[in-house]
């Protein structure tokens, strides 16, 4: 896996932030194009083309999010197409208030911000669990722990995506 | 992109819009979601419990504007046919109908499978009556 290589780490869905970010910096530093303006012009494109690796490798392995979604694509695994179905009767429940929210019914605001920090809490809870799966995929890697994580992928992103429309919303809305 | 004419037409002329008593026997209800967007369909049918035949057919959605003229195209087809006829319903009908692009056949996609959820219910309900 090419953004674990370029930063010297072995691919793992668990990686502490600390550990990826000592071998970015020591990597970056490694690659520094400042120290390369003596070097032949083929090097210098070398060590442009290094950082601009490294940087993109820290951004996605950084984040366990973006990591794992990386680490499943690299694996061949598709994210899921479909929506988690035990959350749709609530997301339209959730669209209605907003659609009343837009029709100036600030009555519903209430209930907005129920359901805001419900789905956030939610994200809380996939954060947790999505952690645990990694640690146990780590420990004895096999296709059906990647099918977890696909799932549990799938629904943090579905989750993050309607708090962020909600807070969107709360916050177009607020004040008038 | 530009949508065409038929959906802008049910866009802003959806048919059928509203709700049906979901706790009634005889009504089904389809609830689909796409993962990508927070697009949520509701649909539901009426059914004759004699002659089969869907009564009355209503939807509401959320989502782009192919999604609402492809869900409003759906319950306009669905009045009138029997539970079978409306399992034969498929995506590519609507598209066709529609012109949807490629890049908006999830929506005629999910149009299809907000019918088989609600029809599904239907039967699940009246197996137990």
């Amino acid at each position: 896996m090419k953004l674990y290589e370029a930063l010297g780490l072995e691919p793992a869905l668990a990686l502490h932030m600390e550990e990826v970010k000592k071998h970015f910096y020591e990597r970056s530093r490694q690659w520094h194009p400042d120290k390369f303006s003596r070097a032949s012009a083929a090097e210098q494109d070398l060590a442009l083309e290094m950082t601009a690796v490294l940087n993109d490798a820290y951004r996605t392995l950084r984040d366990p999010v973006s990591r794992a979604e990386y680490f499943l694509k690299e694996r061949g695994i598709e994210l899921s197409k479909d929506a988690p179905a035990e959350l749709l009767e609530e997301v339209f429940e959730l669209n209605m208030a907003l659609e009343e929210l837009r029709d100036g019914d600030a009555s519903v605001r209430a209930q907005l911000e129920q359901s805001a920090a419900k789905f956030r809490s939610m994200q809380m809870v996939s954060d947790t669990e999505l952690a645990s799966l990694f640690i146990h995929h780590d420990a004895a890697p096999g296709p059906a722990k990647l099918d977890q994580i696909r799932a549990a992928l799938n629904r943090r992103r579905y989750v993050s995506n309607l708090v962020r429309d909600v807070e969107k919303e709360l916050h177009v809305h607020s004040a008038n | 992109m530009a949508y065409s004419e038929k959906v802008l037409d049910h866009y802003n002329h959806p048919r059928n819009v509203g709700s049906l008593d979901k706790a009634d026997p005889t009504v089904g209800t389809g609830m689909v979601g796409a993962p990508e967007c927070g697009d949520v369909m509701k649909l539901q049918v009426k059914v004759n419990p004699t002659t089969g035949i869907i009564e009355e057919a209503k939807f509401k959605t959320f989502g782009c504007g192919s999604a609402i003229a492809s869900s409003s195209l759906a319950t306009e087809w669905l009045r009138g046919k029997t539970v079978d006829e409306a399992l034969a319903i498929k995506n590519t009908d609507i598209v066709n109908e529609l012109s949807l692009p490629p890049v908006k056949i999830h929506c005629s996609v999910l149009a299809e499978d907000a019918i088989k959820a609600a029809i599904d219910d239907y039967k699940k309900k009246s197996a137990h009556v």
